[in-house]
C-alpha cells in the first residue's frame, strides 16, 4: 500500500497518577493512519481507546493524566511536543472531534449555530456574518431541516439525532485532515444510528477525510472502517483489514469478542463466553495481558510479553505468540496453562 | 415570558397583603403603649385617653387593620405619631439613601465575589485557590457591624483616608458599601468557584477545547456563562440579607437611610413608621426577587420546558 | 408446543399509561404524554416475550406500569387470572413477590449501606419465603446459582464490577422465587463478553427453575438470541406482535423492517440495502393521526394518515397493525 500516511502514533503511553497508584491506561499503542481511511478503534470499557482518543489532541485532563511517552505525528510534525498555540491550530482545523453524548457535548446556553461559527471565526478569520453563514451551509450539508431556524436554537430545542449532526457539522466546519469519532452513534436509536452511519460516510466522500471511529460496537465497526484495531488493556492487540478480522479473527481475544455476539440472522443455543475478567491498569501481568483468559496460553504467555508483530501478510498485525515462527516448537513443549 | 411576568406580578398581591398583616400584628404585640409614649412623662390619664382617640387605637384591632390596608392601597401609610407627617414622605427622603447604599452594596458582591470565585477555579487546590477561600471563609464569618468598626477604625480613625460617617459624599460611600457587601461577595465567590468547577468539568468544556479555542474564551465565553446560572439565585437571596444589614449598618456610619429609620421608630414606638419602613423594605424585596426570577429564566431558557 | 393452548400467566389488555405536564402558562392547554396507548399482550408460562423498541415507543413505561410502579392511567393487567390493577396495597405486595424485575443499572437500586447478605435476607423475609433456618442454605445456593463466590455475600454493592452487579440483581430477583421476571434492559449497560455471561445465565435460570420473562430491551439481537416471541412497539402502541422466527426472518411491520436492516451487522452476506427511515420520532404529546409510523413510512398512503390500523392476525402467531402489511410482503418492496 503506498498511500499518503496521515497520521502516525508511536508507542503512545497515557498514565494516569491517583491515590491508588499508576494507571496506565493507554500504554504503548502504534497505529498509521492513512488519507480517506477509516480505522475503527474497537474494545470494551476501559480498554483505553477512548483515553487514545483524547491523546491525539491532548485533551487528557492533567493531573491526573499524562502522556508519559510516544509520539504523535501529524503530517509528520509531533503533536506531543507541540507549543499551545500551536497546538490549538491543530484542534479543531486539522484534527477535530465528535463525542458520545451530543446533548451535553454541546453548550447548552449557546445557540448551535453559535458554536459552529465561533469554530469558523478562529481557524479561518472569517467575520461575524460570513461565518454564520457558513454556519447555517454546513448545518444544511449535515440534513438538518431548516437549518436558519436551527441554527438561532439552543441544543435543548434539538432531538438526540439532530444534535449529533450539529456535532458532526461542527467538526467538519474547518474541512479537517483527520475526524475522531468517540463513540458517536452509542447515545442514540438504531434507526437514527444508520441516518448518521450514512451521512459521515457520504461527507467523507465529499471531503476526503480520515475518520479514527472509537466505539465497543463490531457491527457498526464492520458497516463503517476499512481497518480495524482491537485494543485490549491498554494495547492494540490485532490491527488489520475489517474484512479479513471479521471473517478469520487472529488474536484470542478478537475471536471471543466476535463469538459472544448474539447472532441477529440465526439463531444460537449458546452464547461463547470469555472467562475471567480484565487484568487492573494499576497492576498488569507480566506477559501476554490476555494470558490469563486464553483458551490457548502456555507457559510462555505467562512469562513474556509479545509484541505487535506482522504477520506473513504484511499488513496484518497481531499481538499473540501463537502467530509467530517459535509457535510450533512451544505447542510442543509447552503444556496448556488455560484457565 | 411577558406572560410569566405578569403572572409574577398578580402573585405579589397576596405577598403583601401578607406583610401588612404579619407587620401589624407584630406591632400589636409588641409592648409599650404608643398614646403613653407620645402623651410624654407624667402626663395624666385623660391626656392619654385623648390620644387614643385621636389616633383611632381604641379602636377594635380588626378594623384598625381594615383601615389601615385600604389606607395602604391608596398610598397612605398615616402620619408619624412622632412630628405629624406623612410617612410615605419621610420613606421617600430615606429610601434613595438606602438604596444607593444597596446599589453599591451588592456591586462589590458582586465584582469582588465573581472575580474571587473565577481566580479560584481556573487553579483549583493551588496557593491562590486556598488562599482566597480562606479569605471568604473570614467575609462570611465577620459580623458585618464588627467589620464596619473595624474598617472605621483602620481606614478613618488610623490612617484617616475616608471619612468617620455621614453621608455627603462619594467617598462616603466606600466603607459601609465595603462593609454591607463583604458577606455576600464571600457567599458569592464559594458559589462561583464551585460552580465553575462543576462547568469546568463538564463535556462541552472539553468540545470548546477540542475546537482549538483560547483558555480565556473556554473560561469567559463557555464556562462562565453557564456556572452564573446558580450564581445568579445566591445574589438574589443576598440583596434580601443585605436590606437586613442596612439597618446595622445604617446605624454604625450614622447614615439617615431607611435601616435607621426604622430603629428609630422602634425605639419611639411610632407604629405608623415602623409599619410603613417595613413594608416598603418588603416591597422592595419582592420587586428583586422578581428580577433574579426574570434574569434567571432570560439566562437559562431550558427551564421554560420544565 | 403450542403456546396459545395455555392459559396466560400474565394478561394485559387496553394497558394506557399517559402523563400529564405541568403546564406552561396559565392560558394554554394542558398537555399528556401518551407513553403507552392501549396495548394488550399475553405473556404465557415458560416463555420468554420481548419488547423491542426505540427510547420512548413505551417499552420501559409498559414494565412499570405492570408492577405498578406507575399507576396505569387505563386498562387492566391480570396475574394467574386476577386482576392486578384492582389489588390494594397489601395484596399488591404479595403478588410482587411472584413478579420481580431487574433493572439496567443494578447498582442504582442496591443500597450502598447494606451487604450483599442483609440486602438478600430482608428480601427474602419481606415476602416469607421460607423459615430463617433455611436461609442461611438459600443464601448460599442462589450465589452458586448466579455464579458468586459465597465470600461476597458480606460484600457492599460497590465492591463490585458491572458484570457482577448485574449477578447480584439476577440473584435478589430469584430469592423470593419469582414466577415471572421482567428484565428492563438488563444487559444493555454491559460489554458484549459480559453481556454473553449474563444471557447465558437467564437462559439457563430459564431452564432450570421454569421462569417466565419478560424482556425489554432495544437491542435486537439479543432480542433474538433469547426470546420466543417479540413486540415491536413504536410511540406508545404496538406494531407487530410475533414469534421470533417469523417476525426476524419476514417482518410485516414496515417499521420492524426498517429496524431490523438498520441493525450493523458483522456478517458480509446480511449487508444488503438499507432502509433509512427520514426524520425523528415524533412526539408523544401530539402523536400523528392515523398510522403512528406515517410520518417516517416510506409505503404510507392518505389512508394510513386518516385510519388507525387495527392489530390483526396475518397467521397463528403474527400479528401486525399496517393497512398494507400482506401486499407489503408479497411484493417484497424494499
Amino acid at each position: 500500500m503506498n498511500k499518503e500516511v496521515v497520521l502516525q502514533v508511536k508507542n503512545l503511553k497515557t498514565h494516569f497518577t491517583t491515590s491508588k497508584g499508576t494507571a496506565k491506561a493507554v500504554d504503548g499503542v502504534d497505529f498509521t493512519l492513512h488519507k480517506g481511511e477509516t480505522l475503527g478503534i474497537v474494545g470494551e470499557s476501559g480498554c483505553g481507546k477512548s483515553i487514545t482518543s483524547l491523546s491525539l489532541l491532548r485533551l487528557i485532563p492533567t493531573p491526573p493524566g499524562k502522556i508519559v511517552e510516544g509520539e504523535i505525528l501529524l503530517n509528520n510534525k509531533d503533536i506531543v511536543k507541540m507549543k499551545e498555540e500551536e497546538l490549538r491550530k491543530v484542534r479543531g482545523n486539522q484534527i477535530s472531534m465528535i463525542f458520545q453524548e451530543p446533548m451535553t457535548s454541546l453548550n447548552p446556553i449557546i445557540p448551535v449555530g453559535e458554536q459552529i461559527a465561533e469554530t469558523i471565526r478562529l481557524h479561518q478569520r472569517l467575520p461575524r456574518k460570513p461565518a454564520w453563514q457558513k454556519a447555517v451551509d454546513l448545518l444544511e450539508m449535515v440534513g438538518l431541516p431548516s437549518p436558519e431556524k436551527r441554527a438561532k436554537q439552543e441544543p435543548f430545542q434539538l432531538s438526540g439525532g439532530m444534535r449529533q449532526r450539529v456535532m458532526i457539522a461542527m467538526a467538519l466546519a474547518c474541512t479537517p485532515e483527520v475526524l475522531i469519532a468517540d463513540e458517536p452513534t452509542t447515545a442514540l436509536d438504531v434507526t437514527i444510528q444508520a441516518q448518521i452511519l450514512e451521512l459521515m460516510k457520504d461527507l467523507q466522500k465529499q471531503i476526503g477525510m480520515s475518520i479514527i471511529f472509537i466505539t465497543h460496537d463490531l457491527g457498526v465497526v464492520s458497516e463503517v472502517c476499512d481497518q480495524v484495531a482491537v485494543m485490549y488493556a491498554g494495547q492494540i492487540v490485532e490491527h488489520r483489514n475489517a474484512k479479513d478480522l471479521f471473517k478469520t479473527p487472529l488474536h484470542p481475544y478478537t475471536q471471543g469478542l466476535l463469538s459472544s455476539l448474539p447472532n441477529i440472522h440465526e439463531n444460537q443455543q449458546e452464547l461463547q463466553t470469555i472467562e475471567g475478567s480484565v487484568p487492573s491498569p494499576y497492576d498488569y501481568p507480566v506477559g501476554c495481558r490476555f494470558a490469563d483468559r486464553c483458551p490457548h496460553a502456555r507457559e510462555i504467555c505467562r512469562a513474556e510479553a509479545p509484541d505487535l508483530l506482522e504477520t506473513n501478510n504484511a499488513e496484518t498485525k497481531v499481538r499473540c505468540f501463537m502467530h509467530t515462527e517459535k509457535w510450533e516448537v512451544i505447542e510442543e513443549k509447552e503444556e496448556l496453562v488455560c484457565p | 415570558m411577558l406572560l410569566f411576568i405578569a403572572k409574577r406580578l398578580v402573585q405579589i398581591i397576596p405577598v403583601i397583603f401578607g406583610v401588612t398583616l404579619v407587620v401589624f400584628l407584630i406591632m400589636q404585640m409588641v409592648p409599650g403603649d404608643p398614646a403613653a409614649i407620645l402623651a410624654g412623662e407624667g402626663a395624666s390619664q385623660e391626656t392619654i385617653e385623648q390620644y387614643r382617640e385621636d389616633l383611632g387605637l381604641n379602636r377594635p384591632v380588626a378594623e384598625q387593620y381594615m383601615s389601615y390596608v385600604s389606607n395602604v392601597f391608596q398610598g397612605d401609610l398615616g402620619n408619624s405619631l412622632k412630628n405629624k407627617q406623612p410617612v410615605l414622605d419621610e420613606i421617600l427622603l430615606r429610601l434613595p439613601i438606602t438604596m444607593e447604599l444597596a446599589f453599591y452594596s451588592i456591586l462589590i458582591t458582586i465584582v469582588l465575589g465573581l472575580a474571587a470565585g473565577i481566580i479560584s477555579a481556573v487553579k483549583p487546590y493551588s496557593i491562590r485557590d486556598v488562599s482566597v477561600m480562606v479569605v471568604a471563609l473570614l467575609g462570611i464569618s465577620l459580623p458585618s457591624f464588627w467589620l464596619g468598626l473595624l474598617l472605621m477604625y483602620l481606614f478613618s480613625v488610623k490612617l484617616q483616608w475616608l471619612p468617620v460617617a455621614g453621608w455627603d459624599g462619594p467617598l462616603n460611600i466606600i466603607l459601609p458599601a465595603l462593609t454591607l457587601g463583604v458577606g455576600g461577595a464571600a457567599i458569592v465567590a464559594r458559589m462561583t468557584r464551585s460552580s465553575m468547577l462543576d462547568v469546568i468539568g463538564q463535556d462541552y468544556i472539553r468540545t470548546a477545547r477540542a475546537k482549538g479555542l483560547k483558555e480565556h474564551f473556554v473560561i469567559y465565553k463557555h464556562a462562565l456563562r453557564n456556572a452564573l446560572i446558580p450564581v445568579i439565585t445566591v445574589v438574589g437571596l443576598q440583596f434580601g440579607s443585605l436590606l437586613g444589614g442596612t439597618v446595622l449598618v445604617e446605624s454604625v456610619f450614622a447614615i439617615n437611610g431607611l435601616g435607621r429609620m426604622i430603629v428609630d421608630a422602634i425605639r419611639t414606638r411610632d407604629l405608623p413608621m415602623v409599619q410603613g419602613g417595613v413594608l416598603v423594605a418588603s416591597l422592595v424585596f419582592v420587586f428583586v426577587n422578581l428580577l433574579v426570577d426574570v434574569l434567571y429564566r432570560a439566562v437559562n431558557k431550558r427551564i421554560d420546558l420544565n | 408446543m403450542s403456546i396459545t393452548t395455555k392459559s396466560p400467566i400474565l394478561e394485559v389488555n387496553h394497558l394506557k399509561q399517559y402523563f400529564s405536564l405541568k403546564k406552561e402558562s396559565l392560558f394554554s392547554p394542558k398537555q399528556t404524554v401518551k407513553a403507552v396507548d392501549d396495548i394488550s399482550f399475553k405473556l404465557y408460562p415458560g416463555e420468554t416475550l420481548s419488547i423491542v423498541g426505540e427510547s420512548g415507543c413505551g417499552k420501559s413505561t409498559t414494565g412499570r406500569s405492570i408492577l405498578r410502579l406507575d399507576e396505569p392511567t387505563e386498562g387492566e393487567v391480570l396475574f394467574n387470572g386476577t386482576s392486578m390493577t384492582s389489588l390494594s396495597k397489601k395484596e399488591l405486595r404479595n403478588v410482587r413477590g411472584d413478579i420481580q424485575v431487574i433493572f439496567q443499572d443494578p447498582y442504582a437500586s442496591l443500597n450502598p449501606r447494606q451487604t450483599i447478605r442483609k440486602m438478600l435476607q430482608e428480601a427474602m423475609s419481606i415476602q416469607k419465603v421460607m423459615p430463617k433456618e433455611q436461609m442461611e442454605a438459600r443464601l448460599l445456593e442462589l450465589m452458586s446459582l448466579v455464579g458468586l463466590r459465597p465470600e461476597y455475600l458480606e460484600r457492599y454493592p460497590h465492591e463490585f464490577s458491572g458484570g457482577q452487579r448485574q449477578r447480584i440483581g439476577i440473584a435478589r430477583a430469584l430469592c423470593v422465587n419469582p414466577k415471572v421476571i421482567i428484565c428492563d434492559e438488563a444487559v444493555s449497560a454491559l460489554d458484549v463478553s459480559i453481556q454473553a455471561q449474563i444471557i447465558n445465565l437467564l437462559k439457563s435460570m430459564q431452564r432450570d427453575l421454569d421462569l417466565t420473562f419478560l424482556f425489554i430491551s432495544h437491542d435486537l439481537s439479543v432480542v433474538r438470541h433469547i426470546s420466543d416471541r417479540v413486540i415491536v412497539m413504536y410511540l406508545g402502541t404496538i406494531v407487530e406482535i410475533a414469534d421470533k422466527d417469523s417476525l426476524f426472518d419476514s417482518p410485516s411491520h414496515p417499521y420492524t423492517k426498517a429496524l431490523l436492516s438498520a441493525i450493523p451487522s458483522i456478517d458480509e452476506q446480511h449487508k444488503k440495502d438499507r432502509i433509512i427511515l427520514k426524520g425523528d420520532v415524533p412526539s408523544p404529546i401530539d402523536p400523528p393521526t392515523g398510522c403512528r409510523f406515517h410520518t417516517r413510512c416510506p409505503f404510507a398512503t392518505d389512508y394510513c394518515k386518516k385510519e388507525v390500523p387495527a392489530l390483526r392476525s396475518l397467521s397463528e402467531t403474527h400479528q401486525v397493525a399496517c393497512h398494507y402489511a400482506e401486499s407489503l410482503l408479497k411484493e417484497e418492496i424494499v
